[in-house]
């Protein structure tokens, strides 16, 4: 069996545009996320879209799918005007979306869910339900993407059926809307091999009947494998636009990265202090197994894309999320927490990725935000007395720079910087002997984030082992000792910072997943 | 090319695995009413056993008047439920109801029919109030229709300065001490309501629409389906049905409006039943069967607690323990078929 490759689509030079974009922008606070001043997309074309974690691959799909408002630019959709920020104008107009996370209602059966918000057309009833017109065509739109009533039956709950059928049902949802444009965000990513094939295949598929695919992916191999183009954004910028042909794995990764690399002072661990984090086998849920070993005070950075792990890693070794194997080590004694608690227990701070959800109480003062880690410490016989939670407040925030007018001001008024150095001064003051950062400059400005890092520094000037997990190649480089690089749940590498470049990094989290497309489908496509 | 032809055959991916339990665990998944309902003809019989009067025809009687009014208050209640609401004011609405269409009758020289609608309509315009609030101006259910619950029940005492309101229509006394055959009315509307709202929920686009809403509104919103509607009709039912409770009762009291029933708690027992009869406080799940289980289920052991002249104190600790096993059944349920998580 091989790729259906429809001769009249590739290679042509004239071919109908189907989605016109002219100057779209979009800017989020000083950032302009996404700045297109040309982009033509022509019919029966699958059009992978690459490019490093925010280089404006979802902003793109936003727009088009109406989801992001854009700030100006004109796009065209068969030559029809799309307004912006609508999802109903843009589904008018033909646009379909499949987003990683799958707007289904769990509780309504597969059939409810694919006619939602809508009658079955062959209905006359205006009011009441038809079921039987709606399990006929819930039936007729699954088989369109050629899955059968044995595998997932329309009748079922939604709630009560695996991850992968569910994305199933969302592709073929977007499918029964006959969609021109379509926009695929990883739609593979929570698929086996051969669902994976199957859904590069419908790509094809739609394409060949003369729509658009829109393709995009982490995976450089699949995207290359079902793409007639591929186009590549960096900052915002669409800065490369090759056929099928010119995009070789490394062409990609080089325009992906761009030419520049962070400048730094390679930082050499200190070989002479001790290990202070030893991970043997260590397993849990899409996680491992992971050997790696941290010292005293060096920095070590965990690389990966989307889903490779390094949240779960820092999570697991947090005592967030339950490790179902392997085992740990803190200064040579066995650590297995059963909670976060044993892990802030063990010595261990937990900086996570979301500030606003996952860290800080934001109409709380500052002083109680900072001290809310070491309230025992700081009580005398267990009374809590205002003045001591007002000097201790004090003291942690200055002791990490917060700008602020009084400890008593509500958190969530300080800046995303101040905020993230008031995290810092909170894990700190606990004293901490190892400090575990999941995007630990996330939604930050320019000149906040060389601050963070002097304080990630600092944490490691003290004796402190820091194992910082981050989307940006440039702030691990900037920071880190070693970096290990995530893919699929495992430490692929572990790169010294001597030897690591972002072109190195990025073969290593990209590159290897390569082998795990089999089937009749890659025999097809890369002739 | 057929699409058939290109794609790989699928199975051994076992996308359909759970299908294969047995009878038994299946009916449990699917159908998790099974428990509430078998509980009620396990409660109904042992009560029968200790008190003989409990199920004798003159006592059923007393049940299904009561069903009349927890019964009918629990469906509109689980409505707002099912889009992941609550409406705390129904049981203080029901109590301002019953005094209205009795004022309006008595001291306002109504015909009774029209007392009665326009109470009714009163109650829904309170529920519209709700709903506009919840979905315009983004105020918590919690929030709204305790300010509601607050203000009726401070309505009812001032419009009758405390004391009933006697003299009415004898319309109302029809309604609640008619029997249609030895079935008080109050529980044929009972019945009607369970049967309308069933219809409603499984046999309409909107019902459909109810539950998605509850159940996922971005996807909801995502497929355009009108959401602001259809939690605003919730409340409007809920509120309205809070009307019909109100004005059965006038008639329970021998045509007497009494102040004090709006203080009485229904709500709350309204609540219970809901989620006794397998609705989820989050939204989206819950089913008509099972909330007239459940409205059933507390009356039974209620009525039968009195009937076993068990004291009133006493049966409000059962009840509230009652509650109780049920919110631990289900999670218990819920852990055991491994979809503890939501959605």
């Amino acid at each position: 069996m091989s790729l259906p490759q429809s001769p009249a689509t590739s290679g042509t030079p004239s071919r109908a545009v189907l989605a016109r974009l002219r100057g779209v922008h979009k800017t989020y606070g000083p950032v302009r996320v996404l700045d297109l001043p040309e982009l033509d997309l022509y019919a029966g074309q699958v059009v992978g879209v690459v490019g490093e974690n925010g280089a404006g691959k979802s902003t793109l799909m936003g727009t088009l799918a109406g989801s992001v408002h854009r700030d100006g630019g004109e796009i065209e959709i068969d030559g029809a005007p799309l307004v912006p920020g609508s999802t109903h104008a843009a589904q008018d107009l033909g646009v379909a979306l499949v987003s990683q996370e799958f707007p289904l209602v769990g509780q309504l059966s597969v059939a409810e869910n694919l006619l939602l918000g809508r009658r079955p057309k062959e209905s006359k009833r205006k009011v009441l339900t038809d079921r039987r017109a709606q399990r006929a065509e819930a039936v007729a739109i699954l088989a369109r993407i050629g899955v059968t009533e044995r595998e997932i039956p329309v009748g079922r709950t939604v709630r009560t059926l695996p991850v992968p059928a569910r994305q199933l049902i969302e592709i073929a949802k977007a499918f029964g809307r006959k969609p021109r444009l379509l926009i695929l965000d990883e739609p593979t990513s929570s698929l086996g091999p051969v669902e994976a094939a199957r859904v590069l295949r419908l790509a094809r598929q739609l394409a060949d009947e003369g729509g658009t695919v829109l393709f995009i992916g982490h995976r450089l191999d699949e995207v290359r494998q079902v793409s007639d183009r591929i186009i590549v954004l960096r900052n915002g910028r669409l800065v490369a636009d090759l056929d099928r042909a010119e995009a070789s794995e490394d062409r990609l990764i080089r325009e992906m990265v761009g030419g520049e690399i962070a400048h730094s002072e390679p930082k050499v661990a200190d070989r002479e202090k001790p290990v202070l984090l030893t991970i043997k086998g260590l397993t849990a849920d899409g996680l491992g197994p992971v050997d790696l070993e941290v010292r005293a005070g060096e920095i070590m950075g965990i690389a990966g894309l989307m889903g490779s792990g390094r949240s779960r890693l820092i999570h697991t070794v947090a005592g967030a999320q339950p490790a179902t194997g392997g085992t740990m080590q803190l200064e040579g004694a066995a650590y297995a927490p059963h909670g976060v608690g044993d892990g802030a227990q063990a010595g261990i701070a937990l900086i996570p990725e979301d500030r606003k959800e996952q860290s800080l109480v934001l109409f709380a003062p500052i002083k109680d935000n900072v001290t809310v880690g070491i309230l025992r410490k700081i009580s005398s016989r267990g009374v809590l007395g205002p003045r001591r939670r007002r000097q201790e407040g004090q003291r942690i925030a200055e002791s990490v720079n917060v700008r602020m007018q009084s400890v008593e001001q509500p958190i969530g008024s300080l800046s995303g910087g101040n905020q993230q150095r008031a995290i810092f001064g909170r894990a700190f003051a606990s004293n901490p002997k190892l400090l575990l950062l999941d995007e630990p400059t996330r939604g930050v400005d320019v000149g906040a984030k060389a601050e963070i890092y002097e304080l990630i520094d600092r944490a490691a000037a003290q004796g402190m082992a820091v194992l910082a997990a981050s989307s940006e190649l440039e702030e691990l480089l900037w920071i880190c000792n070693r970096i290990a690089v995530m893919n699929h749940g495992r430490v692929v590498e572990v790169l010294e910072r001597a030897e690591a470049t972002k072109e190195r990094i990025m073969t290593a989290a990209a590159g290897t997943a390569v082998s795990t497309l089999n089937g009749p489908l890659t025999n097809g496509a890369v002739a | 090319m057929s699409t058939q032809t290109t794609l790989p055959p699928a199975g051994a991916q076992g996308t359909a695995q759970p299908a294969q339990r047995s009878g038994l665990t299946r009916l449990l998944i699917e159908t998790p009413e099974t428990g509430v309902i078998a509980a009620c003809v396990v409660f109904f019989i042992l009560i029968s056993f200790k008190a003989p009067t409990f199920h004798s025809v003159g006592n059923l009687q007393v049940v299904g008047r009561d069903l009349g009014q927890t019964g009918i208050l629990a469906i509109g209640e689980s409505l707002v439920i099912l889009t992941g609401g609550i409406d705390l004011s129904v049981g203080a609405l029901a109590g301002l109801a019953g005094i209205l269409a009795a004022w309006f009758n008595v001291s306002g020289h109504m015909p009774a029919p029209l007392a009665i609608l326009l109470t009714i309509v009163i109650c829904g315009i309170a529920g519209l109030w709700h709903g506009l609030m919840v979905t315009r101006l983004n105020v918590p259910p919690f929030v709204i229709t305790l300010v509601t619950y607050t203000v009726t029940i401070g309505a009812a005492l001032a419009i009758t300065s405390g004391t009933p309101i006697s003299g009415t229509d004898p319309l109302f006394q029809n309604l609640s001490a008619f029997y249609v055959g030895q079935i008080p009315v109050p529980a044929l509307i009972f019945v009607g309501a369970v049967i309308i709202t069933w219809f409603l929920l499984e046999r309409t686009y909107v019902g459909r629409q109810i539950y998605a809403v509850g159940g996922n509104k971005e996807a909801a919103r995502l497929a355009a389906i009108p959401i602001k509607r259809r939690i605003t009709s919730v409340y409007v039912a809920s509120a309205a049905l809070a009307g019909v409770v109100g004005v059965l009762t006038v008639g329970r009291e021998s045509g007497t409006a009494d102040p004090s029933v709006g203080g009485s708690g229904w709500e709350l027992i309204a609540i219970a039943a809901a989620v006794v009869g397998g609705v989820s406080l989050f939204g989206g799940e819950g089913r008509i069967i099972g909330i007239a289980a459940g409205a059933i289920l507390l009356e039974i052991i209620h009525n039968g607690l009195l009937s076993m002249h068990v004291n009133q104190y006493d049966i409000q600790m059962v009840q509230g323990a009652v509650l109780g096993v049920a919110i631990l059944l289900d999670r218990l349920r819920a852990r055991y078929f491994g979809r503890g998580e939501r959605g």
